[in-house]
């Protein structure tokens, strides 16, 4: 049977970005699934300060995208962006250890708390790295 | 909603011949051809200032952490504070200033020009030095000497502000930095496992 060949034109990230939304969704439930499974299991709300955390991180680096025009060369926006995300994802990791060693929660729950806090972070880099911030978004219905 | 990326087509072959349509999947793979090739000067800043970044929170954290096991003023008094305040601010101000403006050849003379520049430096680099010895001082004067029960405050203070010192404007060469950085934290732990 020959093989048919079918020419696409096609934008090679469009693929993804037609996912992007699943991605976010499946991600974003396993999330609140862990934070959730730490309220419910053991009754305390205090890990849910940790998703003021999550909505800051990526801010910073939007910023200085926002108000850079060189994307490649090194400039100290870039990189004070860096500094203050670095700065909300250890902050991110280290409220759930100051709270489960003043016992106010448990330290599983403090380990579901870690869990979650690494699928989101990996999933906000793995949104900067295939997006590359997004520079020239534009909404478009398809 | 869909984003879409302003990128020229790819064109794209799609094979239909039945149900083999997955052989050639990792024909898209192209190894080498990743974008990251720029170059190590960039990285370098990159890894600094996110090494400075976890290295800067990760003391602060302690210090909280610290703050909120023993609050009482007679296990950490809290005039302690003052020492990781002035470190962070001391950071602050050496990171301002870039090394262009300190040797005179950058674009804008700045607020002060180069003499400013430098002064700034030079108080900003005294105030580091100056919270990390009194940090050594608050653990050894304020915690070991007396004997208390409790070091970890005292600890926490001195590592908080080891880890504030780090400058990340590339002011030395990375490996005369990363040396000294070794050093310290080895004088840190000797001089805890000393106590012990």
């Amino acid at each position: 049977m020959p093989v048919s060949d079918v020419t696409e034109v096609t934008t090679s990230k469009l693929e993804i970005t037609l996912r992007a939304p699943e991605h976010f969704s499946v991600t974003g439930f396993t999330v609140l699934e862990l934070l959730m499974t730490s309220k419910l299991n053991f009754r305390v709300y205090w890990p849910m300060f940790v998703l003021i955390f999550y909505v800051l991180s990526p801010i910073p680096t939007f910023i200085s995208r926002r108000l850079s025009d060189d994307s490649e060369s090194s400039n100290a926006c870039r990189e004070l962006a860096y500094f203050l995300t670095t700065g909300i994802v250890v902050s991110s990791f280290g409220l759930p250890i100051v709270l489960a060693r003043t016992n106010t929660i448990k330290w599983g729950a403090c380990g579901l708390v870690m869990t979650g806090n690494a699928v989101i972070f990996l999933t906000i880099l793995g949104f900067f790295i295939v997006f590359g911030g997004g520079d020239d978004w534009s909404w478009e219905q398809w | 909603m869909v984003f879409v990326r302003e990128h020229e087509p790819t064109v794209r072959r799609l094979r239909t011949d039945g149900f083999l349509f997955m052989s050639g999947f990792l024909d898209g793979i192209r190894c080498g051809d990743c974008e990251c090739n720029v170059d190590w000067g960039e990285r370098r800043n990159t890894i600094a200032s996110i090494a400075a970044g976890v290295l800067f929170f990760t003391g602060w954290w302690i210090i909280i952490d610290a703050a909120v096991k023993y609050p009482a003023q007679d296990e950490f008094h809290h005039a302690y504070h003052t020492c990781g305040v002035i470190a962070t601010v001391a950071f602050l101000m050496i990171n301002a200033v870039s090394n262009g403006q300190v040797r005179g050849d950058s674009y804008s003379e700045g607020c002060m020009g180069q003499t400013g520049a430098r002064v700034w430096l030079f108080i900003g680099f005294m105030l580091a030095f100056g919270s990390l010895i009194a940090s050594m001082w608050i653990l050894f004067g304020g915690f070991v000497v007396p004997q208390k029960p409790t070091v970890y405050p005292g600890i926490a203070v001195f590592f908080q502000n080891g880890f504030g010192v780090q400058v990340w404007s590339y002011r030395g060469s990375l490996a005369l930095y990363t040396l000294l950085s070794i050093l310290y934290e080895t004088v840190c732990f000797s001089g805890y496992s000393l106590y012990i």
